[in-house]
């Protein structure tokens, strides 16, 4: 593993790396430089299987986090390749020419975190949710309790005390 | 393709012959497993309304409602279960603090209308309440917290048996912040502080290592919290929901950290008291003990011109002349005073109400008055002998000691008394032996038997472990005296002290007799209260209660208007109750002051 | 229109559909030449909620497309906002027929995460769960695959044991579907007085269904004939459109994370999992067949080697304010159907930043069941379908 590490640092500038298990690590790149390294990690390292592709909403920086996690079936190790993308017009090079599964993932990633992925087949066809008319529910901002308060009708004659306050209300009220 | 390709699945034709593996009967009772996920149960007297497992649920199924009148403790609040959102996790039942909460082992509820499934377990009554089966905790190490406190290190009784040195040395970040993840945040607590401060709150502060905020919560509620850090008398320890199952929360010893970590000259920055308004009225305070400083300290806060008047010639009380220095070093007390007083708080040292000035000459100069004197006249047992003058009272000892006065120390001593008090002037003298004979001969004894002794335990096993000795259970009789210097003391057996009506009425065993020797013997069985300087006249005005305590209203207002009391004098007797009185009477003062429509104006 | 046209038959489907000029077929519904019709979500031949969207030319199937969403929960989403503790009973809910791996990958991702090595007795009782809940789903998937060629016999036969199975995880865990038995730090319980025993009961009824079931759906000429050559996955695709477990195993890859990526104790119990090169649909169901048998056995393994008593869960945070530092990890382990892994990301707060599940099916149902039914005959779906062990709930979570 830190073999390819270090080989993969010699082509591409890693801005970040973490070292999970002897068998997992993240490594982060530019976004321009991601899918080269996915296909390069696909091509000549071995990595040919994609366990997944999916995103991270670091909202605080005005980030996606983009994971493309391959594995290599004959080392058995798996290589998180990691790229922060611009939560605004979130867009990133579509990859459905390296896996027959990953435009799966691309339509849930527009669907659910609203990032494109231009030329991805059926990128724009509903996945999951069907006439969803708000923000993509899997972004920070969408609050989830919020939308269920809104959405559906709460079960009336719920009322709860917390026991301090309610021990302060009857025990010191003036205090 | 074969032929047994078209025989062999027939084989199955053999089942026909068989048993029916479905149950037929479908009105016996087919009971859940020993630990069945089923319906819940609570032993309501058990229970004390934390709210844990109301926090813990994450399906938001549980309310908490009121049962009965909350008690220190007790919030007298009950969860109620909503199965309407329940999964049957049990992540409530492990979560409990008091393992009152479980499952039972039914499954089977059946009724018409939705609202009947929700339910307050334990209130009302359900078939499975006595069902013994169901979900319990998991029995063995299986916590969802940490029931052991982080240990606190005390100085080895060899390194401290003869300095004054402070005995506890107080966590380090490591070790608070694994005290302060053990808290629920129920808040139990707060209630059974007498100043409620908010415990949960700054425990919290500690979690997150923000100290700053943990200071700004401390000292909304109480401007002495490196005093208090130290030697409080911790009520909210007693009941912390935590305890239940193992030990309660150091909760003295994190207050005492948060103060610890902020330097001195950071205070007024963080507590934003840099720039008080001051309006025109004054007030005077009468005693610099922990309830006048607190007073001090919050009317100071509300922009009122504040002038403390304090008999002796440092400030504090008995917090400084009391509390020996092992526990609470000089330099604590003085960290805390010094910053009420940079706030503009004025101090007149050496000035004493009723002798250098009148009670009402400061009612003419001030617009109000707080009285929080204390409790310093030392109480004797008048038993024969006790005239003696190498008979002494603790308290007296005590305050010579910290103003650094030669006191006697014989070669030994003997106690009378079981409180803390009598712990701490033990455990100086003790050390003073240490110093001057290098070895320790003192005996004290009390009234009370060993488990009921007022002193708190660990009191009473350090003072043996610096080589005092302690003797509970016994009356003293007389104290004999040979040539003008005692001998000894005489005690008979004491086995009870109080008579069924709960009235102070001991019950000694006359003939079973034993003797104390001792060259000198010291009474601390309590201290009484000084109120010379409240002028004859001026008692008039006053109420006064059945026990001769000035009976002043809650907001420590006495009959006279502007004449407010607190502390020792009428509640207590601890730091923490002073503090809280201070704090309250500062309010009263403030609404009087203010309000033309104050209850009592 | 000419009604001769309408009822000529021509047998040479080659020409349907035509490749356009974009190298896609041309479907013109309007050409009367194709019907279109829906398999699902409510239909006897689907698993779980889920649609096939099918462009049929006679019987034949010239276009798929799989529509989801018909139990999206948002448990990833739900997760973010529940204290670490809290997502124990949300994400057992993410598969309802197989729990237990779920309840497995949350428990590692926090105690990787945070640095916790759970004991030794607990890893043991882990294991033994997991493969009580693979056992319980292959009771009845083995036999299901004979369902969907209409024999439901031995799918009845596996229900009765499986059912016995849930009485062993209702006196182990406390529950018969959701165990919530498998939580961070450990597991909530050792093994009850005489479990093993009872466990022992049931597996001699498993060994014997095992047997029985050979009979029914291996020596069978229907099953054979509906079931050999059909949805073949060549080798090529197992990377491309991302194929596990037993599907992989059933076209000459090992794939079985039990064995590739050892986890609990795992290297410690002797297996090898069953590999054949048909890679069809009666391959797959052989495979599992074989799954069935070493589960059987590897329950026996494990009972016979697992401690008795021990500590069941390491000391943890308090639960109410279990925080994370700044991390993220993925785990996986072997589910029934093939790799199930977590990918979780933490950012030093209480809750998690991003909880991701990936289920084979997520890929199986899309992209490779999409691709396996081009020219498959309509009746033949749903024998794909539940030869790839789909699952919806792990698609859309
Ligand atoms: C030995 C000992 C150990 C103790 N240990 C603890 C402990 O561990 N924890 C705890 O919580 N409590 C403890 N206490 C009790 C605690 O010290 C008192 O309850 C507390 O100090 C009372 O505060 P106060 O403000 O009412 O009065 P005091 O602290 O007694 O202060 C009264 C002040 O008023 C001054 N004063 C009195 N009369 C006049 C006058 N006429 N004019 C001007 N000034 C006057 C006094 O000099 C004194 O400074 C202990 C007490 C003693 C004696
Ligand atoms: S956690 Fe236990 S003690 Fe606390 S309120 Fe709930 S049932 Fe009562
Ligand atoms: S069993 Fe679980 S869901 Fe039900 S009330 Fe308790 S914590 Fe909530």
């Amino acid at each position: 593993m830190q073999q390819i590490i270090q080989d993969i640092e010699s082509r591409f500038t890693i801005t970040d790396k973490e070292t999970r298990r002897n068998d997992l690590c993240f490594l982060t790149v530019d976004k321009l430089q991601a899918i080269s390294l996915v296909t390069y990690l696909r091509d000549y390292q071995g990595y040919a299987s994609l366990t997944l592709l999916t995103a991270v909403d670091w909202i605080e920086e005005g980030n996606f986090q983009l994971t493309y996690l391959l594995n290599n079936p004959s080392t058995r190790t798996e290589i998180g390749v990691r790229t922060m993308i611009d939560r605004e017009n979130a867009t990133m090079e579509s990859t459905h020419h390296l896996w027959e599964n990953i435009q799966t993932y691309q339509r849930e990633l527009k669907e659910m975190f609203g990032i494109d992925f231009p030329g991805s087949p059926r990128i724009d066809e509903d996945f999951i949710l069907e006439g969803w008319d708000n923000i993509p529910p899997y972004r920070r901002d969408f609050d989830t309790k919020k939308y269920s308060e809104e959405t559906y009708f709460p079960r009336p004659g719920r009322e709860t005390n917390d026991p301090s306050t309610y021990m302060k209300s009857k025990l010191y009220p003036n205090d | 393709m074969s032929i047994k390709d078209i025989l062999t699945p027939f084989t199955a034709w053999k089942r026909v012959a068989k048993e029916p593996v479905t149950v037929r009967d479908p009105f016996n009772d087919r009971p859940g497993a020993d630990r069945y996920r089923g319906f819940h149960k609570n032993d309501v007297d058990k229970c004390i309304g934390c709210g844990t497992c109301e926090a813990i649920c994450e399906n938001e199924a549980i309310d908490l409602v009121p049962f009965k009148d909350p008690v220190s403790g007790d919030s007298g609040l009950r969860p109620r279960v909503d199965y309407g959102r329940c999964c049957w996790c049990a992540l409530c039942v492990d979560v409990c603090t008091t393992n009152s909460l479980s499952l039972s082992n039914e499954y089977k509820w059946i009724a018409t209308d939705p609202e009947e499934f929700r339910f307050t377990p334990g209130i009302e009554e359900k078939a499975w309440d006595k069902n013994e089966k169901g979900w319990k905790k998991p029995e063995g190490n299986y916590e969802f917290y940490n029931l052991e406190r982080v240990s606190m290190e005390h100085l080895h009784p060899e390194e401290r048996n003869d300095s004054f040195i402070e005995m506890v040395k107080g966590f380090s970040k490591e070790q608070a912040i694994l005290e302060a993840d053990r808290c629920v945040e129920c808040g139990i607590c707060t209630a059974t502080c007498p100043a409620h401060m908010g415990i949960p709150e700054y425990i919290k502060a500690i979690r997150n290592d923000d100290m700053e905020e943990g200071m700004r919560i401390l000292y909304e509620t109480n401007p002495l919290p490196e005093i208090c850090g130290r030697i409080c008398t911790h009520k909210c320890e007693t009941v912390c929901s935590i305890g239940h199952k193992g030990d309660p929360l150091s909760i003295r010893w994190l207050k005492r950290y948060i103060a610890d970590q902020i330097p001195e000259d950071k205070y007024k920055e963080i507590l934003n008291t840099n720039n008080l308004e001051v309006n025109d009225k004054k007030v005077a305070i009468i005693g610099a003990g922990p309830s006048g400083l607190s007073a001090a300290h919050y009317l100071r806060l509300m922009g009122y011109q504040v002038t403390i008047f304090e008999q002796y010639e440092k400030a504090g009380g008995m917090m400084r002349y009391g509390i020996p220095e092992y526990r609470l070093p000089y330099d604590q007390i003085d960290k805390d005073i010094n910053y009420i007083l940079s706030l503009g708080v004025e101090i007149k040292y050496n000035t004493r109400i009723g002798k250098d000035i009148t009670l009402d000459q400061l009612g003419k100069d001030f617009d109000a008055v707080f009285a929080g004197t204390g409790l310093h006249l030392g109480r004797g047992t008048g038993i024969e002998g006790s005239d003696n003058q190498h008979v002494y009272y603790s308290t007296d000892m005590l305050r010579k000691i910290t103003s650094g006065e030669e006191i006697e120390v014989a070669d030994s001593i003997v106690v009378i008394g079981g409180g803390n008090v009598a712990m701490d002037i033990t455990r100086s003298l003790a050390r003073l032996q240490m110093q001057k004979f290098d070895k320790v001969n003192i005996i004290t004894t009390s009234l009370e038997t060993e488990e009921n002794m007022p002193a708190d335990r660990e009191e009473v096993v350090e003072s043996r472990e610096e080589g005092a000795t302690v003797y509970p259970g016994w009356a003293p009789q007389s104290i004999e005296i040979k040539d003008g210097i005692p001998q000894g003391l005489h005690v008979v057996k004491c086995n009870s002290l109080f008579d069924e009506t709960g009235r102070f009425n001991p019950q000694c065993e006359m003939d079973v007799k034993n003797y104390y020797p001792g060259h000198m013997i010291v009474q601390s069985i309590g201290q009484g209260i000084d109120i010379s300087y409240i002028s004859e006249e001026f008692k008039e005005n006053i109420k006064f209660g059945p026990r001769g305590r000035v009976e002043t209203d809650e907001y420590f207002q006495t009959g006279v208007k502007w004449f407010f009391m607190g502390g020792d004098i009428i509640q207590g007797p601890d730091v923490i109750h002073g503090i809280a009185n201070g704090h309250k009477a500062a309010v009263g003062i403030d609404r009087y002051l203010r309000e033309s429509d104050f209850p009592n104006n | 229109m000419d009604i001769k046209k309408i009822f000529q038959i021509n047998n040479d489907r080659s020409s349907y559909p035509e490749i356009g000029e974009d190298g896609k077929p041309i479907i013109d519904l309007s050409s009367h030449k194709y019907v279109k019709i829906w398999q699902g979500p409510q239909h006897p031949g689907v698993t779980g909620n889920m649609a096939l969207e099918l462009t049929l030319s006679g019987d034949e199937i010239v276009e798929s497309k799989t529509h989801v969403g018909y139990l999206h929960r948002g448990f990833e989403k739900l997760m973010e906002r529940r204290k670490f503790i809290q997502c124990f009973p949300t994400c057992v809910r993410l598969c309802v027929a197989e729990p237990d791996p779920n309840e497995y990958l949350l428990a590692t991702c926090v105690e990787e995460l945070s640095g916790i090595e759970v004991p030794e007795t607990a890893q043991w009782l882990r294991m033994l769960v997991l493969e009580m809940s693979r056992l319980q789903v292959l009771l009845r998937g083995v036999p299901g695959q004979a369902g969907t060629f209409a024999l439901g016999l031995g799918y009845q036969w596996g229900s009765y044991i499986r059912d016995l199975i849930l009485d062993r995880f209702e006196e182990l865990t406390g529950g018969r579907v959701y165990h919530m038995y498998i939580l961070p730090g450990g597991v909530r319980g050792l093994l009850p007085d005489g479990f093993k025993k009872r466990l022992e009961e049931n597996l001699k009824l498993a060994d014997e269904f095992v047997k029985n079931i050979n009979d029914l759906m291996f020596n069978n000429i229907v099953f054979k004939k509906r079931a050999k050559g059909l949805g073949y996955i060549p080798k090529d695709y197992i990377d491309r459109y991302g194929v596990y477990g037993p599907a992989a195993r059933a076209a000459g890859v090992m794939r079985d994370i039990r064995k590739t990526h050892p986890y609990l104790k795992y290297a410690e119990l002797d297996f090898e999992p069953y590999t054949t090169t048909e890679s069809d649909v009666y391959a797959r169901s052989v495979v599992r067949w074989h799954d069935l048998k070493m589960t059987i056995d590897l329950i026996r393994q494990i009972m016979a080697k697992m401690p008795e008593k021990g500590e069941i869960k390491a000391p943890t945070p308090n639960v109410m304010h279990w925080r994370i530092p700044k991390g993220e990890t993925y785990v996986k382990c072997e589910s029934s159907r093939g790799e199930y892994g977590m990918y979780m990301v933490t950012d030093g707060s209480d809750t998690p930043r991003r909880v991701n599940l990936k289920g084979p099916s997520y890929t199986h149902a899309n992209a490779l069941l999409e691709k396996l039914l081009i020219n498959a005959n309509i009746a033949d779906t749903a024998g794909i379908m539940v030869s790839l062990a789909t699952c919806p709930p792990e698609i859309e979570r």
